[in-house]
This record gives C-alpha cells, structure tokens and sequence, in this order.
C-alpha cells in the first residue's frame, strides 16, 4: 500500500507491507521492520529494531491521527495518493474572506466591532473566555469585517466559526 | 485569641478537582466526615466518588455553583458540618465567606476574615509591609482610573511595567507591558479580567524587575501566638505568572537566607495577625535581595513539595490549628530533608500558546513506584469541563537530592499516560534536560523567553528518540483502519458485528477465550 504522510511540514511516501507479525515500512529510504501489538483500544506497543515504542494512535477524522508517544501528542495526516491529488488541486485555488474559527470552545463575552468595520492588523475583534481566561481575538491582518458569526455571550465550540475578514 | 479546643468531626469541602480530592484525605486520616460540593458538571468527578456526603450545589458555571458563598455556608449548617475547607480559588480568598461562616458558627480552615482583607489588597497589603519593616517592591501604590492615568504612571516609574489587579491573584488581571504602544489594549484586558474575576477593576502599576525568582515561604500560625516558617519553595518556572513547576528547597538558597526569609515571612503574618496555613512570596534578585510580593492566604497548589521536604502534612495541621491545637514543638527548626519538585498537569497545549484542551480522558496512567505522589483530581473516562481551571492533577516526586529528584520525575513522565487531551508533559520533559535549569539558574521569564526563541518548541525532539516514530504510527493506524472499513459488514443488526469480534481476538492473542 502507498501512502501519502504529512506530519507539521513534512511530506513523506510511505510504502507499508503487512507481515506476520505487523509491518514493513519504507519512509525516507529507510526500511522499518515493526512488530505490532495492542490492548484492543488505542494503545499500541510498536517493536522496531528490539526497541519497544508505547504509541496511542486516535483518529480525529477521516485521514487524520493524533498520535502519542514520548515525542510528544502530533497530528498526522495520512492519504491515499488519489485523495492527496484532489487535495493539492484544491488547496491551490485561493479563497477571498478568510474565516477565523474558535480554537477552543468557550463563551464569547465582548464583540468589539461591527459588521463593515475597517480593522488593523492586531485590533481586538472579539473576547472569548474559556476555562476562566479572557482571550482578546485580533485581527490577523487589516482588512474589512465581512461577516461576524457569533452574538454576544453566545456559547461555541471549537472549530466554529467567529468572523470573517477580507 | 487563645479558643478553647473544638473537634472537628465533619467537614465541608468548598471545592472541585484535586484539591477537594486533598483534603478530603487529610480528613479521612483525621477520621473526620468529609462531604463535598459539586456543580451539575462534576457529578461523577472523583472528589464526589471518594467523599463521604455528597451535595449538588447549582449548574456547571462556577458564580452558579462553587462560588455561591451563602449557600455553602448555610448548606454546611444544615448538614452538621463543623468546618468548611474552602482549598484554593474560588472562595479561599473571599474574607465574606469566611465572616459568613463564622456568623453562622462554621469554622473557616484558614485565616480570619481580617487577615484575608489585609493581605487581600495588593495596595494596602505592601502598606502594610512598608509598615512592618519588610522589603517590597518599587513601584506605584496609587490606583489609575483609566489608560490615560496608567500611561502616565509608567512614564513615570519607567517600562517595563506590570498592570496588577488590586484584587488579583493567579497572574488573572495582570499584564506585562514593555512599551506605550501595548498599553491600552493591555490596561482593557486587565481591567476587564479583574472585574470579572474579583468584581473589583482597581489596578496599579508597578515595576517590572527583570530576572527576578519567585521564592515563597511556608507559615503555619495557630491561635496560641506562634508563628512557625516552614522553609521556602522555588516556583520560577512560570508562563504569564501562572507557576508550571515548584521544587524544594531552592538550589540558590543557603541556610542563612532561608533564615532571613522566614523571618520576614512570620513578621508578615504577625502583622496582619495571621492564623492557619499561608504563604508569602517574594522576588529574589540577583544579588540575594528579596521584596515582599503578596500573601497568599490558603494552602498553595504546591504545598506538596513542602510536605515531603519537611514531612508535615499540610491539610492536617490546618485542621489542627482550626480545632485551637497549638503547633507541635520543634517545627520552627526543621532543615529540608532531600528535594522534591512538582509538576502541575494542565489540560492545554504548552506549545500553541498553551491553548486549553478541554475533553474526554480516553485513558488515565498514573506513575507509580518510589518518591512518586500523584495529587489528581480525574479518573479514566473523565470530561474536563471548559469552565473551570484546566489544572487536572499534580505529579510529585522526592529524591535524596536535586539531581535524583530530576531523574525520578523524568522517569515518572514517561511512566505517566494521558490521552484525549493535550497536556504540557512534552514541555516537562524539554525543561528536565535543559542545561540552565538542570544547574538551578533559573528565573521567572525564563519559560516565556525560551519558548519565544524556540529553545523549547514542540519540534525539538531528544535525539535519541525515533523522529519517524509518528509518521510510523500513523501509517498502521490507517492501514488498521483500512481494515476495519473494508471488512465491515453493510448491514448490522443488533448483534457485535463480525469485525469488532476479529480485533478483540487480535487484541488479547488468544482464539481460545470464547
């Protein structure tokens, strides 16, 4: 099987073979012998070369894995090389308003302009308050409020989106 | 201010999380009853699993449910507790609640209600201070209404400044401003986080030392006129004010200093006569000079590392001391026994801005083996709610001396699994093999400064691990995946399905189970 693999802003092909035992992985040139064995749930006990790897593999969405070991929680995209075809064509047509979305769920307590607004770079659009801290959301570059998504004490979740600035 | 003695036989934690969890084992050791309160989010959460009495007290938003003051107190009438442990946060610093429960006949575990208001406000606290003969630090002591106001106060004392609420605490309400142009943005964040937090918006400006490290003392001071130190705690691993990891003692403090401090801490609590356990904290410069920060008036997250040091345990003699006991003798002397350090386990991302990362624990695998304590507030399974602080439990280790504590929490990270939320322990493991803090040169910008340069980032990986490790996973994780899609069947019915049947007999490796 061949797999396209993006980890932060890595791009690996990755050919991976089914043994007895678990898996042959060629990534980078080099060839990984693994042997594989886990609890039923997410926790994995990856052997490579006599060394032993305690990895929790979660998948988040589709083609997409956190992945937790001593190296840290990563995401991990992972693709067919189809999928990673129609990706690259979509991600090359640019889009005009940029939407910026909740990056945790929370609570919006002020909302500091207007629809219409011209705004700088760096001025305060909104406040969202999570876990007690107030978190003043700023423009990321000048532009014009396109359209603002949320109310005034309004509950979100993460990923849900705030405002749009073009 | 001598009280004859009063057993207490039932307390009512005024708390959530680990530090409800704390006390209510300083209570079970005491034979005492422990009862809680919990918010309709924490039901299920472990301080209700493990109290004895158990009591819904309102909806998950805290003014709805840990902060309604009133209602605890007259709740701990009504249910025959003696005494309420209000842990820290929420209501540990409101001198109201504490008069409220000594109206009603409740005993407060801590402080009275005059001590908490002396040491509440940061402007007459330092007056105070100044009174008493004990150093502080330069800076404005006027309130500034308005930006206007604070610009020409920072002109004045010169930047950097810091912005403090007057009635703030926990780095809420306070923010560091290099130059004029941060300044209203930072002033509104301030203002706003103060009065939303404490219901009070008074700031101050103050300067801002730089280098400085955050050095604390310990006192226990019981009704009989005794005022014990009980040695320091290093906590200048900071972010935005908020402590990561404490340790003691400090690698920079010597016995003659730890002498010093203490005594400046004890004249700062006689001055405001204080009772029960408190804490003082101070700014330590580079040339062994200390300043007077503020009074915490509560049991501190970090009080563990104190109790393996000295091998007091904290939450008892506070209840102790509440009952009107003297301090045991002898305590004033005692020298740290070994080192011990503390990291705090937070549900956020240390390296995007310690964003918090509130969820499910998919799974729960805490350390176990020597020197190693988990404080936790959380089990398996467990929702971290998104209205709280995202602190989900403590990690604790003792060693012979410094170098050995290191080494043992370093072993106990990798022992430790959490999943389903992002926590710091990456961070942890970076700050454990850092050079500087491996020396003890430490000070209280040092965690912002080399997250900010990269020095620690999420990218720099020990060289020894396998950097293809994730991108390994992930490739059997999707091919797993793969498998499962393709193998299940179209239609389910009510039965296991065909799969789940293969991976549970893949998981235990044994066909011959069923």
């Amino acid at each position: 099987m061949e797999l396209i693999i993006r980890h932060r802003d890595r791009e690996e092909t990755v050919h991976l073979d089914r043994t007895e035992s678990g898996y042959r992985i060629e990534l980078g040139g080099i060839d990984y012998e693994v042997n594989v064995a886990h609890d039923g749930g997410a926790i994995h006990s990856l052997l490579i070369e006599g060394r032993q790897h305690e990895v929790t593999m979660r998948r988040q969405k589709e083609g997409v894995y956190w992945v937790n070991s001593t190296l840290g929680v990563d995401e991990v995209e992972v693709m067919d090389p189809l999928t990673h075809l129609a990706r690259a064509a979509h991600e090359a047509t640019g889009s005009g308003a940029k939407q910026v979305t909740a990056y945790m769920p929370g609570r919006v307590v002020e909302i500091l302009v207007a629809e219409g607004d011209e705004v700088e770079a760096g001025q305060g659009i909104l406040v969202l308050e999570a876990m007690k801290m107030k978190n003043e959301i700023q423009a990321e570059s000048s532009g014009k409020v396109e359209k603002l998504h949320v109310e005034q004490d309004q509950t979100v979740e993460g990923g849900d989106p705030l405002f749009e600035i073009s | 201010m001598n009280q004859p003695v009063k057993n207490i036989k039932k307390v009512l934690v005024a708390n959530r999380g680990e530090i409800a969890v704390r006390v209510l084992r300083g209570c079970h050791e005491l034979g005492i009853r422990g009862a809680v309160v919990y918010s309709d989010a924490d039901r299920a959460s472990l301080p209700v699993l493990l109290a004895d009495e158990a009591y819904r007290i309102g909806p998950a938003p805290s003014n709805e449910s840990y902060l309604r003051g009133e209602a605890i107190v007259d709740l701990a009438v009504e249910i025959g507790a003696d005494a309420i442990h209000p842990g820290y946060g929420f209501l540990s610093e409101n001198a109201d609640f504490a008069r409220y429960a000594e109206q009603k006949g409740v005993i407060f575990i801590g402080p009275p209600a005059s001590a908490i208001d002396a040491m509440g406000s940061k402007i007459e606290s330092r007056r105070i201070m100044i009174d008493a003969g004990v150093a502080v630090v330069p800076g404005g002591r006027d309130p500034v209404a308005d930006v206007a106001a604070a610009e020409a106060a920072a002109a004045e004392i010169t930047y950097p400044v810091l912005l403090k609420a007057s009635a703030g605490g926990g780095g809420k309400g306070m923010r560091l401003v290099r130059s004029a142009d941060e300044l209203p943005a930072a002033f509104r964040e301030a203002r706003s986080e103060a009065i939303s937090s404490f219901g009070d918006d008074t700031i101050y400006v103050e300067k801002f030392v730089e280098e400085p490290r955050h050095i604390e003392i310990q006192v226990l001071a019981d009704h009989h006129d005794q005022v014990v130190s009980l040695g320091e705690r290093e906590c200048s691993i900071q972010r935005r004010h908020q402590k990561v990891i404490e340790e003691a003692p400090s690698p920079v403090v010597d016995i003659d200093l730890r002498r010093r401090m203490g005594d400046a801490a004890v004249k700062a609590a006689q001055a405001v006569g204080y009772t029960n356990a408190g804490t003082v904290e101070f700014l330590l410069d580079r040339h062994g000079e200390f300043f007077f920060l503020e009074m915490n008036t509560r049991l501190q997250v970090e009080h563990p590392v104190t109790e393996l040091v000295t091998g007091i345990d904290l939450v008892i003699a506070q209840i102790r001391i509440a009952e009107g006991r003297p301090l045991e003798p002898g305590l004033a002397d005692r020298q740290p026994q070994g080192h011990a350090i503390e990291v705090r386990l937070y549900a956020e991302d240390p390296f995007n801005n310690f964003m918090p990362s509130p969820g499910r624990i998919e799974y729960l695998r805490l350390p176990e083996g020597p020197g190693v304590r988990n404080d936790c507030g959380v089990v398996s399974g467990g929702e971290v709610p998104i209205y709280y602080d995202p602190m989900l439990a403590k990690l604790i280790v003792w060693g012979s001396d410094r170098a050995h504590a290191i080494a043992r929490l370093e072993r106990a990270l990798k022992e430790l699994r959490i999943e389903g939320i992002r926590t710091p322990v990456p961070l942890f493991r970076q700050i454990l093999r850092d050079e500087d803090f491996r020396a003890g040169r430490l000070d209280n910008g040092m965690l912002d400064r080399k997250l900010k340069s990269g020095e620690w980032a999420a990218s720099q990986v020990d060289a020894s691990e396998l950097a293809d490790l994730p991108l390994i996973a992930a490739a059997i994780a999707h091919a797993e995946r793969q498998d499962v899609v393709t193998s299940q069947p179209k239609v389910s019915g009510g039965q296991r399905s065909h799969w789940k049947a293969v991976a549970r007999r893949e998981a235990v490796g044994d066909h011959s189970w069923n």
